[in-house]
């Protein structure tokens, strides 16, 4: 396997793009080669290039299943997209009023106007931060009580902005600054080791898994220590410091190159090298010189095809549950891939054009491959992308999917200055109770005994929720407002079957129809299709 | 390795959906009814628990196990003797002297990690934080994997009295701990609050949506989600769950293990380990006496030496003494010298020389392993490091500490890093 960054591998690259532009051109690609070094352009101008994405996708995946004599699942329905590109985009369950237009909509171009709309949406870089702060922040007890928000903040407006990954990354790496002047600062303040900062940077903007190498040469990589630690004495200079070192008093450090601040005990398996590129060259940096831009000037570099594919099969698995390459962050070693010419093709697209994420995840949601139903399972397993992943819903998801029908599901009163809150299912408490280990196959179910005990019995599951007060001013018809109730939770109408049960259940209670509602949607709220993204 | 990690998901999943399917066999009803049919399986032959005291904060040991009476810095407290020659241990804790012959001192204990949050990561899971890039499992989910029945209504590791204790890490939530913040309480949410017919009425219609009628319940994630659902219900609806109950004790009986969160979650503790559960770990905090060390340490004493000598007495006369070990430690010791901080005497971290105390388990109790010099400040004989430590653990519960788990992506990590050697002197 070649190793990342080393020219072979950037040469074999280039050519390899070389062949597919003469595929792309036909279809219109040629003409915006030119301007490739571009910013991102708006989401709306660009649809075609979207579509071409997904033509691009689905004609390699359609191929293997023709190959592999596997008939796919259908279409999606509406309700069943909706839901899931709603998931995917923002991180919630659409609200009611969003499922009955949509359903009821007969445009055509529903799907992408939808798509598009959502991509527009500031949820849209608030679900990436979210994902990117749980990915880059690696939670530990020397940095749990640091504040995040800011570091959240910057990743939300950057993801919102679509401003170019390259570029993302590398103010990202090069950052400099209290948390306050620059939100970035909290990955330097959170990583506060050249081991801990080695590991992240090589695994999410590589897919290189370095960590084993650090100790010894890795069992089943060609990764050796010095590998491991000529990458981690770029790191070597960068600290977190100032006035006030400490982050249990929350001090304000300063991340800097100059050093400032207290270095981190270096491991007794730490060996002293001079900084070189993992798999390339040795850089000739001046004494004096900050060793970080060196790094992510080559690591963004165009050439370096390891930098796009990384990010492609990270955002890839976001939404399909698995990457092309698997482990998802094992790019460069893992012989376990499903589609490598797709690969190939989507990484070389994401880099000659702009790093342009929007309009990636665009193409990705455009794609047949991405709406197909999930249910089926004689349609096959998902890993061929027969059929759709079923994923659980993450922490966030889930909280805030919860809220949308509840309305709220904090109780008590957090106390100012972002202390310890007497709050019970605030959101980050919520997060933290669901938490799920990181590297955590997405599609795996994680939910435990004590986490369902609350879903089933903690107050604001079981007090009057909004949507049946509506329900009840309403005077609505119980079939109507049971369909109200589906909307809210599953995004869809009840089946027939579903509707005759529902009403012998609204029977057996006639006195009380609030109650019944109530029951219902709890029933619905504590149900596999609520908990899922399918 | 992409191999062996989806053999392991598949043995893992397959086996919560066996349960599942098994259960279609044996009722026509839903997947509710397998309650019935769980609760109906034959008794498993009794193995060993673990009850980890976690005195949070590094306790002194120069003020509780290892007394060094004349010299410098040796600090307020007298020995007393013990019901084994030879050993002394603090005037503080004079119930626990007379329960000695159970335990094993282990006065060599010596780490190097003197901050609390690695040193607590440490002597739960046996590796340095944040080494590999992984979140290592705590001993408690490591036995919980080890030793824990998958069939059980309770969470096979529970956790008392503390917020933060380290969890399953790689192994998945199966075995996170259950927390139980508030032993007066017992488990947040454990009951309906609308009361259980209504309860009932819901599950019912639970059932009858799961059972084919939902887009997902025939998927794989929808079959571990009905799977986890129904392991909760049957905890809620089991006789185990009242375990968590400690008010169904005698006054006597709770007066004796002491009115406080520990003496408490000692006494709950004790009904775990009664019905099965293989690992539980109380709290007890407030050891981190860098201020007024001696008034601090005098009180935490009298609180640990009611519980746990009752606790002790406890289990021996319902004969479960010698398969429950009882751990007691923290994340490390402290200084051997007084330092003065605002006006008073305290001692600071120090990781180099401690000591853990272990009782019954079926160990050769009535001993003193190692040695501090004559200030508690060197390990002179037999040094115990964190790894042998746990080696020592897992051996007395019967679990093969050589054992290789497999992280999400294949790796192969020993349950205890290799170069640990097990305790000899204490196994039986």
């Amino acid at each position: 396997m070649a190793r990342a960054g080393r020219s072979g591998g950037a040469i074999a690259f280039t050519a390899a793009f070389v062949l597919i532009l003469g595929e792309i051109s036909q279809v219109g690609f040629a003409a915006d080669r030119t301007r490739k070094d571009d910013s991102p352009k708006s989401t709306t101008a660009n649809g075609p290039r979207a579509q071409l994405i997904a033509n691009l996708i689905d004609r390699q995946i359609d191929a293997q299943l023709v190959r592999d004599k596997v008939t796919p699942a259908g279409r999606a329905d509406d309700g069943e997209f909706l839901r899931r590109v709603y998931l995917d985009l923002t991180g919630v369950i659409p609200p009611v009023e969003k499922v009955a237009g949509f359903l009821a909509s007969t445009d055509p171009n529903k799907r992408s106007k939808v798509i598009d709309e959502l991509v527009a949406s500031p949820k849209f870089g608030e679900h990436l931060a979210d994902q990117w702060e749980n990915l880059l922040m690696l939670r530990d007890s020397t940095n749990k009580r640091l504040k995040s928000q800011p570091f959240y903040d910057w990743l939300a407006e950057r993801f919102n902005k679509n401003q170019r990954w390259d570029e993302m990354v590398r103010d990202l790496l090069t950052v400099t600054g209290t948390q306050e002047e620059n939100g970035a600062a909290t990955f330097y303040i959170a990583l506060r080791t050249p081991e801990k900062l080695t590991d992240q940077v090589t695994r999410l903007f590589m897919g290189v898994q370095l960590q084993c190498a650090q100790c010894h040469d890795h069992p089943f990589a060609s990764w050796k220590r010095d590998d491991y630690w000529s990458t981690a004495a770029f790191f070597s200079k960068v600290r977190a410091g100032g006035k006030k070192v400490g982050i249990a008093k929350n001090g304000v450090e300063s991340v800097n190159e100059d050093g400032l601040g207290k270095k981190a005990p270096d491991p007794d398996s730490a060996l002293k090298l001079a900084p070189k590129f993992l798999g390339g060259d040795r850089p000739t940096i001046k004494r004096n010189e900050p060793y970080r831009p060196v790094l992510a000037a080559w690591l963004t570099t165009r050439a370096n095809p390891f930098f796009a594919k990384a990010m492609v099969n990270r955002t890839w698995s976001q939404f399909f549950g698995r990457g092309l390459v698997n482990p998802v962050d094992n790019v460069s070693d893992s012989s376990d891939k499903s589609h490598p010419e797709l690969f190939d093709q989507l990484a070389m697209e994401f880099a000659e054009n702009g790093f342009d994420l929007k309009m990636l995840i665009r193409g990705i949601c455009y794609s047949n491959a991405y709406q197909r139903a999930s249910g089926s399972s004689a349609a096959g397993d998902h890993a061929n992308y027969a059929r759709m992943a079923v994923k659980p819903l993450t922490p966030e998801q889930l909280y805030d999917s919860l809220a949308t029908v509840l309305g709220t599901l904090r109780e008590g009163r957090e106390r100012k200055g972002g202390k310890k809150a007497e709050v019970t299912f605030s959101r980050a408490k919520f997060i933290e109770f669901f938490d799920v280990p990181d590297g955590a196959d997405t599609t795996e179910y994680t939910t435990g005994i004590p986490q369902v005990l609350q879903l089933m019995n903690s107050s604001p599951m079981n007090r009057n929720a909004k949507i049946v007060d509506e329900l009840i001013d309403a005077k609505l018809p119980p079939e109507q407002g049971v369909e109200r109730l589906y909307f809210a939770t599953l995004s869809r109408r009840p089946s027939q079957a579903e509707m005759a049960k529902l009403r012998a259940f609204l029977k057996s209670e006639p006195q009380n129809l609030r109650a019944a509602y109530i029951d219902i949607l709890w029933v619905l709220l504590n149900s596999s299709e609520f908990a899922l993204n399918h | 390795m992409a191999g062996s990690r989806s053999d392991w998901e598949n043995s893992r999943r397959d086996f919560l959906r066996a349960g599942v399917a098994g259960a279609s066999l044996v009722s026509l009803s839903g997947w509710l009814d397998v309650l019935a049919a769980n609760a109906a399986e034959t008794k498993t032959k009794p193995r060993k628990s673990c009850i980890l005291l976690w005195m949070e904060g590094g306790p002194s040991h120069k003020d509780t196990f290892d007394l060094k009476p004349g010299t410098k810095d040796a600090g307020e407290f007298k020995p007393i003797a013990t019901t084994v020659q030879g050993l002394e241990i603090s005037e503080h804790l004079p119930k626990l002297a007379k329960q000695m012959q159970h335990a094993a001192v282990i006065r060599s204990m010596s780490t190097s990690q003197g901050a609390h949050g690695p040193a607590r990561y440490y002597m739960h899971t046996g590796y340095r934080e944040g080494s590999g890039g992984l979140a290592h499992p705590s001993i408690g989910s490591l036995v919980s994997a080890e030793l824990g029945k998958a069939d059980f209504p309770v969470p096979n590791f529970v956790s008392v009295g503390g917020k933060a204790a380290f969890g399953a890490g790689f192994l998945g939530v199966r075995h996170q701990p259950l927390i139980v913040e508030d032993p007066s309480k017992g488990v947040e949410s454990l009951s309906a609050p609308l009361g259980s017919s209504r309860f009932d009425r819901r599950i019912g219609l639970l059932n009858q949506l799961e059972n084919g009628l939902l887009r997902t319940s025939r998927t794989d994630v929808g079959v571990d989600h009905n799977s986890t659902y129904r392991r909760t219900i049957a905890l809620m609806r089991s006789k185990e769950a009242q375990a968590f109950d400690i008010s169904r004790e005698n006054a006597a009986m709770r007066g004796a293990y002491g009115e406080t969160d520990f003496g408490k979650g000692c006494l709950m503790a004790r009904r775990l380990v009664e019905i099965g559960v293989p690992f539980v770990e109380v709290f007890l905090g407030g050891w981190d006496t860098h201020k007024d060390n001696f008034p601090r340490v005098k009180t935490l004493s009298g609180q640990m030496d009611g519980a746990i000598s009752t606790l002790l007495s406890d289990l021996k006369s319902r004969g479960l003494l010698d398969s429950t070990l009882v751990i007691w430690m923290g994340e490390f010791g402290r200084t051997p010298k007084i330092t003065s901080n605002a006006g008073t005497a305290g001692r600071n971290h120090y990781p180099r020389a401690w000591t853990s105390v272990m009782f019954g388990g079926g160990i050769k109790g009535g001993q003193v392993i190692g040695k501090t010099d004559k200030e508690g400040a060197e390990v002179v004989e037999r040094p115990v490091s964190g790894i042998d430590f746990l080696a020592t653990v897992c051996s007395i519960l019967g679990v093969d500490y050589t054992k290789e788990n497999q992280t999400a992506i294949g790796r192969p990590i020993r349950i205890v890093e290799k170069g640990a050697k097990p305790i000899a002197e204490l196994l039986a």
